[in-house]
């Protein structure tokens, strides 16, 4: 899990989710690029990050866009952010014995059937195990540091703006303390109507 | 029965260490020292007991906290008390923190190829009278440092800590800066901060909490201390320098 290094936190705040994910690739020690999207859009408001193997997380990626889109065309309308989570876990469940080196985290809002809105986080491990969490979730190489800023700064009930705030000190101070995460960083706020992708400058060392 | 000639050699072994996880942690003010540990004492999933201190104070201005190697910590206190007790008789004064530090570095190196498997944080004060907090490998490299955690939930407090006591990635609004030290009550706030969101996320840490801290000879933080619940005066000398413990339960799962 730590060939390429990288780290994805998922938070969840007052009717917006936030998912921040660091830039490095790496072979080892060695850095290769500080300009390594491992977060995707997925629908207009699903956002899906995948740090571990980098071969893996390219295949992967392609993988959900083949399986969304043959969804959206059978279904005739978008996946909705649980039903994508599900999909994400059977996906990698099928290589059970021979698994992709992937801890994928998902953000999104997803609408009840009254019309309201929800927002939605999830991670899984790398055979797919859910885990819905009504806080946060963190995975790559710099998780147990995500934890422990995240279980210090993050409160309920936050604002975009404040979200982004507490995400982006998480993600920064987390993986300052990781050698194999950082370079940089992206963090995307979903609203309801919007999603503000702002890119972060790092610590290069 | 297999006959004797035909017994392959069984290799027998011994491992002289264990892990016994919890978590230690020190922050430093400008005339006042917080040292702090959880009291859980685990062996891989089982818990040992609930109650076992790992911060001993040393002096009325050293408190030592150490992590790793329960025994090894327990034999290697007792030596550290040891020295500065028969340095007492040598001297009729308590040993500066900063001769602590070194002693405990040649104590430490002094087992170089058998060492005390254990982290080791001192905290109390200089004799200029200000806080101070050393930190060291279980073989005596050590740094004088404002803030440390160490031990088994390190990587979950000690990025907490980057930024909140030394406000890293943060930058001060126009015209402001931030302060070199903080006050007692935001010190003790964050430690316990720390301590509870270690608690929640890592399974040896958690039970009791024991936040020593060191005041300076007329230090200002005292009201501050002294309005806080279940707080206890444990001072032995009259040098000034005045010693407090304060106990808090965290969560036992």
């Amino acid at each position: 899990m730590d060939y390429n290094g990288g780290s994805v936190i998922a938070m969840l705040g007052k009717d917006c989710v936030a998912i921040a994910a660091d830039l490095r690739l790496g072979n080892q020690a060695l850095g290769i690029s500080a300009d390594f999207q491992r977060v995707f859009p997925i629908t207009d408001r699903i956002y899906l990050g995948l740090p571990g193997l980098a071969t893996d997380v390219a295949t992967l990626y392609e993988r959900f866009r083949f399986r969304v889109n043959m969804y959206t065309i059978k279904e005739g309308r978008e996946i909705e952010p649980e039903t994508f989570a599900h999909l994400v876990s059977s996906t990698l469940y099928e290589r059970r014995f021979g698994p992709y080196f992937v801890e994928p985290v998902m953000a999104g809002i997803s609408r009840t059937p009254t019309g309201k809105i929800k927002p939605f986080i999830a991670a899984t491990d790398l055979i797919g195990c859910l885990n819905f969490a009504k806080d946060f979730v963190v995975a790559g190489t710099a998780s147990q540091k995500l934890y422990g800023v995240a279980e210090g700064l993050w409160e309920p009930d936050l604002e975009p703006e404040d979200l982004f705030e507490t995400i982006s000190q998480t993600m920064l101070n987390a993986v300052d303390r990781d050698a194999f995460s950082g370079w940089g960083a992206v963090v995307h706020v979903i609203t309801k109507d919007k999603v503000v992708t702002r890119t972060l400058k790092g610590r290069m060392d | 029965m297999v006959s004797l000639a035909q017994q392959q050699p069984i290799q027998q072994s011994f491992n002289p260490y264990t892990e016994n996880g919890g978590t230690i942690l020190a922050v430093s003010g400008a005339d006042f020292s917080v040292i702090a540990g959880d009291t859980r004492q685990s062996e891989g999933y089982n818990i040992q007991t609930r109650y076992a201190p790992k911060v001993f104070k040393l002096t009325d201005k050293a408190v030592l906290a150490v992590n790793g190697f329960a025994a090894d910590g327990n034999m290697f206190v007792k030596k550290v008390k040891q020295r500065l007790e028969w340095y007492r008789h040598a001297h009729a004064k308590d040993m500066p923190i900063r001769s602590i530090a070194r002693l405990i570095q040649t104590m430490l190196y002094a087992r170089r190829f058998f060492p005390y498997y254990v982290y080791n944080i001192l905290g109390g004060i200089e004799e200029d009278g200000t806080g101070a907090v050393y930190s060291f490998d279980p073989v005596g490299s050590y740094e004088r440092e404002a803030c440390r955690a160490a031990g088994a939930a390190q990587s979950l407090v000690q990025p907490f800590l980057d930024n909140q006591i030394y406000f890293k990635n943060q930058t001060p609004a126009p015209g402001t800066s931030f302060p070199q030290h903080l006050p007692l009550q935001t010190v003790l706030a964050l430690v316990i901060d720390s301590f509870t969101g270690a608690t929640e996320r890592h399974i040896e840490v958690g039970d009791g909490l024991e936040m020593y801290v060191v005041l300076s000879r007329g230090s200002t933080a005292l009201q501050s201390l002294q309005s806080i619940r279940g707080v206890q005066e444990i001072t032995a000398t009259n040098d000034g320098e005045r010693v407090f413990v304060i106990r808090k339960e965290l969560k036992k799962d």
